[in-house]
């Protein structure tokens, strides 16, 4: 073997995870333009799904979330599933998940995961996924309570649990989320419509405001559906282009690149804005959570 | 007085009936002694290492492969009916037949529409679930008829085969092959 076809060799075996990092170039395209206001007191978050690739796109995307929290800080994330594809070994985890967000992860921002079809369900037990061992879990920031939904095995105990959880919540906000969306404009998937016949007559009963789901590898803010409005955000590492499709549910929607979507919740108000690869503002808004008084 | 239930006491209760709003009793009496040998396996992984959050991925792997091979060790003569007994499995081939044809199927078929493989890889009893392998979603209304499972393991759909795995150890412990129609 010729010296240089041999010093490459090496040079490659050398690329550990840790390495890997400085191969993703960053994202063409002009800074972000934060929209979300800003106010003081409010829950601020990102919603990331299908982004476990370790390929330069999802450095990419985590590139841009550190931007955006540089100019508007959030202290945490929720992942949507399919945190990890393909293998899981700890070089893996590292390529996947701790080296694209080491930024986030050092700047205290936490991360509740939610599973995808594509994870294990022992990473549940990764202490970077704030799951504490749980495949389903709730848990409180300001006025709003979340609940992580394992819809790979959506079983009696799940909902009997799910349901007790709803029933017992004070919080006026109660968002959920988890990997498959009820309600989808994509064409490799679609809606999925077993899963929507056990969890919507609990949204609609117990007042869910809003759900965050993956699995489609697009942005697509549906159509309020009974009075919740669903957000599917699986395009923050896996990509499918062009994949939406004409259905009639769609608001806002977005297939050209990966993207991932920032949330503010200040009062009765929630404010979104869904941000790309390249930095561009493909959707953004607010309403008010339903049933809340006029504030006129 | 009042006393505190066993664990296996517990898990044994999970099989008596409805645990959720939307969910009718399971008539056990169809299974056999399914419950049992359930309880039974739990019972063996319980005294085994368990998992337990960890920040190191690492720690996570070798503990599974340690649950994983002393899992393996004790159940070393099983085999495929050991747990879905001919009776058993009976009956889950006669549920999932009706949830799968019955009102709903359309929606019920959707679920599983998009069997994943991975290359090379067969399924047997005390055979590794590979990582890789995703997983196909488990239809919430046939989860709604069958019997309710302890957390320690779970039913999966790989392809048409109706599986019964160990959540921790991802090891499959029993099978009942072409039970989906």
């Amino acid at each position: 073997m010729h010296f240089i076809q041999r010093a490459a060799v090496v040079f490659l075996l050398l690329l550990t995870p840790q390495t890997m990092a400085w191969q993703a170039a960053p994202a063409p395209g002009g800074p972000i333009v934060v929209t979300l206001p800003g106010k003081p007191d409010s829950v601020r978050f990102v919603a990331i799904g299908d982004m476990g690739t370790g390929e330069a796109e999802q450095y990419q995307v985590a590139a841009r979330m550190e931007e955006f929290r540089l100019k508007l800080p959030f202290p945490f994330v929720l992942t949507l599933g399919d945190n990890i594809y393909g293998g899981k070994s700890p070089a893996d985890l590292r390529k996947k998940f701790e080296i694209p967000y080491k930024p986030l992860l050092d700047a205290g921002v936490l991360f509740y995961a939610s599973l995808g079809n594509h994870d294990d369900t022992n990473e549940r037990f990764y202490k970077f996924f704030n799951m504490n061992g749980k495949q389903f879990y709730a848990f409180s920031k300001g006025n709003v309570r979340f609940f992580a939904l394992d819809t790979d095995y959506l079983d009696p105990k799940q909902l009997a649990w799910f349901e007790q959880e709803l029933a017992a919540t004070t919080q006026p906000w109660k968002i959920c989320y988890f990997h498959h969306p009820l309600y989808s404009s994509a064409a490799y998937h679609g809606s999925s419509t077993e899963l929507r016949k056990v969890l919507e007559p609990l949204f609609v009963k117990y007042g869910v405001q809003v759900v965050f789901s993956g699995h489609e590898h697009v942005y697509e803010r549906v159509k309020p559906q009974k009075g919740v409005y669903y957000f599917i955000e699986g395009a923050a590492g896996e990509l499918r282009a062009g994949n939406l499709r004409q259905k009639g549910l769609t608001d806002a929607g977005f297939d050209k690149d990966r993207s991932f979507l920032a949330v503010e919740i200040a009062g009765d108000d929630l404010y979104f804005q869904a941000v790309s690869r390249t930095g561009v503002t493909v959707d953004s808004g607010s309403f008010r959570r339903p049933g809340a008084p006029d504030p006129r | 007085m009042w006393k505190p239930l066993s664990s296996l006491t517990a898990l044994t209760l999970l099989f008596a009936g409805a645990v959720h709003s939307q969910s009718a009793p399971v008539d056990m009496q169809p299974y056999g002694d399914f419950s049992e040998k359930i309880t039974a396996y739990v019972k063996l992984h319980q005294n085994m290492p368990s998992l337990r959050p960890k920040r190191q991925r690492k720690q996570i792997v070798d503990t599974r492969a340690a649950l994983r091979a002393k899992i393996r060790q004790a159940r070393s003569t099983a085999r495929q009916g050991d747990i879905f007994t001919p009776l058993a499995a009976e009956e889950f081939r006669r549920v999932i037949h009706t949830v799968f044809t019955g009102a709903g199927a359309a929606a019920v078929r959707d679920t599983v529409k998009d069997p994943e493989s991975v290359k090379g890889w067969r399924l047997t009893v005390n055979g590794d679930y590979p990582e890789d392998l995703p997983v196909t979603t488990v239809p919430p209304t046939l989860l709604l008829r069958l019997p309710t499972l302890p957390p320690e393991v779970t039913y999966r759909i790989i392809g048409r085969d109706f599986v019964l795995q160990d959540k921790e150890a991802r090891l499959v412990i029993d099978f009942i092959p072409g039970a989906l129609p």
